[in-house]
């Protein structure tokens, strides 16, 4: 039997009611089964927040977010640039692929404080952090997608005597833009996440300071505002990726 | 002019540090500028060794070889040599138009001597003139490899070759193609080496077909079909002469 197609105004308003159904449980079940606000609050209660504290979340966004977006760009553009170094020498590739690998088994919340240590406590550390987190799965997905390239496709190139130069730009640097973008996708969220755990360990500013002090303070509304804002950030900053991944690797969706 | 080809005890394989593999050997031929020449045998017999070291992709192992009175790697850099793969081997994020003009984009200081023009003339020639905006993946088999033939003349090479170019479609299809290449074959002159797997394309379309066995990988026959077509190399697949040397070929394949 032919499954039954879903018409396309279900499909984008299922997920919409099931977070609906969700928040719903939340806001009456939460105060029915005794849970006090300091513990959990209800949704509403977050709304509120987000109404009231809204001068101090825009103050502490604003660091997360340039931390965030400057570690995603440093630390895709050096994985990128290494990734194309490592390609074309294998003597490079051999001797230092082994050690990223072992670097990148270091936990980023044991190498955050070595790091805070030697940047200090501004925006800088939390800056390194966001990029190491992000540099590790881009290096390694850039690596594999500019060796991607078949070798019909290699064949052709040398048949049309190309350069090395042409090789790169028109076949191995195309080849690895899915690649490359499965890994920006998921940097669009980790990066977030290494922006807040640098300022986890030292910082007063920042949606990642917020949510310590909202935590030892028990003001559980700004923490969960915090937690939504840096959730959206990393959304927004997500979705920026696809946007250009549409624009620039559109062949990858079509196709696939 | 200089033959198209010319081999002199040539012998072809492969080498790495550990052992050197003959595939075929003894090939002494001769392929006249302007000819059409199948190549037929088994699998593994050297068929497509034999174009590898043509299109200097490989190193023969020994005897000589003169491409267009050139060695292949000069015939290469003078992109006088295309080459139609079994797989199209497009590139997925190019539009067709784009895919045809790429060897205008690379090849170095020979890039631009692709005769401008040239790319829409192979379009309407191939019937591919109203595909020129799509992708590859918007293409049925049978068009992706027009495209790759039109990609392969735009040099206007001296000589074409072709790997099982049609082995992967249709056989409708492929009886088509096989007539739009004979006509392309007349209008531009380009010598042609065409493998197949089948008989009776082999037969149809070249004036001569080399017949090759294996194990060893040596040149059985190479049978003139000339006297069986018109000057200028047409035939009906019915035709007694067509049929019989098509029956006298099997035999030899499967003593092969």
């Amino acid at each position: 039997m032919q499954p039954m197609r879903m018409p396309r105004a279900m499909l984008l308003a299922l997920p919409l009611l099931g977070a609906a159904s969700i928040i719903l449980a939340w806001q009456f079940l939460l105060p029915a089964a005794g849970v006090p606000p300091y513990i959990a609050p209800t949704p509403t209660r977050i709304a509120g927040a987000f109404v009231n504290q809204w001068p101090l979340l825009l103050d502490n966004l604003w660091p997360t977010m340039i931390e965030s977006l400057a570690g995603f760009l440093f630390g895709n553009l050096a994985a990128v640039l290494l990734a194309v170094a490592f390609v074309y020498s294998r003597t490079l590739n051999s001797a230092y692929f082994p050690v990223v690998l072992f670097f990148n088994t270091i936990p980023i919340l044991a190498l955050s404080p070595i790091i805070i240590l030697i940047f200090g406590l501004g925006m800088l550390p939390k800056i390194v952090i966001a990029s190491v987190i992000c540099f590790f799965p881009t290096l390694v997905n850039m690596v594999r997608g500019l060796n991607s390239a078949g070798p019909n496709e290699t064949e052709l190139f040398r048949v049309l005597s190309a350069t090395p130069w042409e090789t790169f730009w028109r076949l191995r640097l195309p080849r690895s833009m899915p690649m490359l973008f499965s890994s920006l996708r998921i940097a669009s969220a980790t990066a977030v996440i290494g922006a807040i755990v640098g300022e986890w360990i030292g910082s007063d500013k920042g949606l990642g300071a917020l949510i310590i002090q909202a935590t030892f303070n028990y003001q559980t509304e700004r923490l969960y505002a915090a937690i939504v804002l840096s959730s959206s950030m990393a959304i927004v900053l997500f979705l920026l990726v696809i946007s250009v991944e549409r624009r620039v690797a559109r062949w990858s969706y079509e196709s696939a | 002019m200089p033959a198209a080809i010319e081999t002199h005890s040539l012998e072809l394989g492969y080498r790495n540090e550990a052992e050197t593999v003959s595939v075929l050997g003894g090939v002494d031929l001769t392929v006249a500028a302007g000819e059409f020449l199948s190549i037929i045998g088994p699998s593994g017999c050297g068929k497509s060794t034999l174009l590898r070291v043509v299109a200097d992709l490989l190193d023969p192992l020994s005897g000589d070889i003169r491409v267009l009175g050139k060695s292949p790697s000069a015939a290469r850099r003078e992109r006088e040599v295309g080459f139609v793969f079994q797989d199209p081997t497009l590139l997925p994020w190019r539009t067709v138009a784009a895919n045809i003009e790429l060897p205008r984009d690379i090849g170095g200081r020979h890039a631009a001597a692709a005769p401008k023009g040239k790319s829409a003339e192979l379009s309407r020639m191939l019937g591919i003139d109203e595909l020129t905006g799509r992708f590859p993946h918007q293409l049925s088999g049978g068009q992706r490899q027009r495209v790759a033939i039109a990609r392969a003349l735009l040099t206007e090479p001296k000589l074409l070759l072709m790997d099982e170019p049609f082995g992967a479609l249709d056989e409708i299809t492929r009886d088509r193609l096989n007539d739009e290449l004979l006509r392309l074959w007349r209008r531009t002159g380009t010598t042609i080496l065409f493998i197949t797997h089948s008989i009776m394309e082999a037969a149809y379309l070249g004036q001569r077909v080399m017949v090759l066995g294996s194990r060893p990988g040596r040149v059985r026959a190479l049978k003139d079909l000339r006297d069986a077509k018109t000057p200028d190399n047409r035939c009906r697949r019915e035709d007694p002469a067509i049929v019989s040397a098509m029956t006298e070929m099997r035999s030899m394949l499967e003593a092969a």
